[in-house]
């Protein structure tokens, strides 16, 4: 069945026109989100930092407006097959996309901390491209989303594992920062969480990337993903 | 269409099939109203035929019991089993096949006697009933059966046909199950009832579940998925696709389906 094969009801089309306008404009503020983080940390600008704190409430606000929309559509259409898995997909992806949203908006309280204390030289810029790496995914999986292509989708996933890299290579970074100055802990400390928090970004576009797969063949996809993240096993003499 | 017929996880013995019918061809005079379809309905299931209407739904569950028969222009073709019998061996007495294989139409049609000689018309002329008493207690199980019992009890000796319509439907299910048959055939046996009479019966199709096997053709795809565990989607006289009932709904093969069950023009 083709994707242009309009419902009996058009007002069905409509619903399911809307929420998923709803969400990509959601996708679209998160990426934004994610970026100007990412930039507001690289350049000390407290400014931006600020304006990304303050945009996250309309992000969440969306994820409240997907769902009401979609219980909606359950309630009064009793959507079935790829419908039911659209609304379905809807409703996860929207989650997925609040959490990244979270996760810039503690970046950009993080960078209005360290805007106070003097730069580390080398992270922010590991820093930014992990962020740069993770908006790139969060692009790839919405346009997966909406030409409904589950092999870009698979690709998205194998993204991943480089932001995973990535973060393993910062952390090692940042244990070296700490151990030649102990001046540089605070700092890096919060380098660590806005890492962690990006790569946990990563995690959720990679859920997002799912959730297409899903909605395209009705089936999730193995987790036959190799775990990149060595972090655990690493301690300072390594 | 054999290797849709049965998924993995549900696959059995032949002897869990109450039914097995292969290459079934229907024709009215000329129109090939069923295109040699194949399938097989398990026991204690309930099976739901689904599709638009005149995709041979319900002259399918017609073949079951031979219903087909009544109607001169009709001709049935291919090989339907009960138990392993063949239902259209010359020596096989459509009458006693309808005893075993019973039927509820999409209208309420009681006969115009008491409530009570609807229930015992059936024990009576096929005698299973030795006395009085045994045939008191027949139509009093079997009203209890269809959830009937304590709305007529005391008005056994009135007409059938002054029920409301879903205690009318519920009466003509007590009539099918009174002869204690293997398989009860519904078609469209909701279409007239109210929500209310409707979840009665689909809860009653649930009860007797754990006994019949339940055929059940329905246009309200809702009601195939709340009642039923396989569903069978017919199109144009062939059955496109049969399968668990939540796979046909969630995650259907065949694109026809698809466009059927989510209400696109296919």
């Amino acid at each position: 069945m083709d994707n242009t094969e309009q419902h009996i009801a058009s007002a069905f089309d409509r619903d399911l026109d809307a929420i998923q306008g709803m969400l990509m404009k959601m996708g679209g503020l998160v990426e934004n989100a994610i970026l100007e983080s990412a930039n507001s940390l690289e350049n000390r600008d407290v400014e931006l930092a600020e304006r990304v704190r303050d945009g996250d409430k309309d992000i969440d606000a969306l994820e409240e407006q997907v769902n009401e929309e979609a219980t909606r559509v359950i309630a009064l259409r009793a959507p079935t097959a790829r419908d039911l898995r659209t609304v379905m997909t809807v409703i996860k992806i929207s989650a997925n996309l609040e959490r990244c949203g979270d996760y810039a908006k503690n970046l950009a309280k993080r960078t209005t901390v360290l805007a106070e204390i003097p730069p580390v030289s080398g992270a922010d810029v590991s820093v930014k491209r992990m962020a740069r790496e993770v908006q790139l995914m969060l692009n790839a999986a919405l346009d997966a989303y909406i030409a409904r292509d589950a092999d870009m989708a698979e690709r998205v996933i194998l993204q991943d594992e480089d932001v995973d890299k990535l973060y393993n290579a910062i952390f090692r970074e940042l244990l070296t920062h700490m151990m030649e100055d102990p001046r540089n802990i605070t700092p890096c400390m919060h380098l660590h969480f806005i890492a962690k928090n990006i790569e946990r970004m990563g995690d959720h576009v990679t859920s997002i990337a799912e959730q297409v797969i899903y909605l395209v063949t009705g089936k999730m996809p193995d987790d036959a993903r190799p775990k990149k993240d060595k972090t655990p096993f690493m301690d300072g003499g390594s | 269409m054999n290797d849709m017929t049965m998924p993995e996880q549900t696959t059995k013995a032949e002897a869990d099939y109450k039914f097995t019918a292969k290459g079934v061809d229907v024709f009215y005079a000329d129109n090939h109203a069923i295109k040699d379809v194949s399938v097989d309905i398990n026991d204690k299931t309930v099976t739901a035929f689904i599709g638009p209407s005149g995709c041979g739904k319900s002259t399918f569950l017609r073949c079951l019991n031979r219903m087909n028969d009544t109607i001169d222009i009709c001709r049935v073709t291919g090989d339907i089993r009960l138990d392993g019998e063949d239902i259209n061996d010359p020596k096989v007495d459509p009458v006693q096949l309808r005893a075993k294989v019973g039927m509820v139409f999409q209208k309420p049609n009681p006969f115009p006697k008491s409530i009570y000689d609807n229930v015992a018309y059936g024990p009576r002329i096929h005698g299973l009933a030795s006395g009085k008493a045994e045939l008191d207690d027949i139509v009093e199980k079997s009203l209890r059966r269809a959830a009937l019992w304590g709305e007529v009890k005391d008005r056994l000796d009135k007409p059938g046909t002054g029920l409301s319509g879903g205690q009318q439907q519920r009466l003509c299910i007590a009539r099918a199950v009174a002869t204690e048959p293997e398989v009860l055939l519904m078609d469209e046996p909701c279409s007239a009832l109210d929500p209310i009479a409707t979840a009665q019966v689909e809860e009653l199709i649930d009860e007797l579940r754990q006994n019949y096997s339940l055929v059940i053709v329905t246009h309200s795809m809702q009601q195939a998925a709340r009642v039923s565990q396989k569903t069978a989607f017919f199109h144009l006289g062939e059955l496109v696709e049969f399968g668990e009932t939540a796979d046909i709904f969630t995650n259907p093969e065949d694109s026809r389906t698809e466009s059927y069950i989510t209400g696109r023009i296919g």
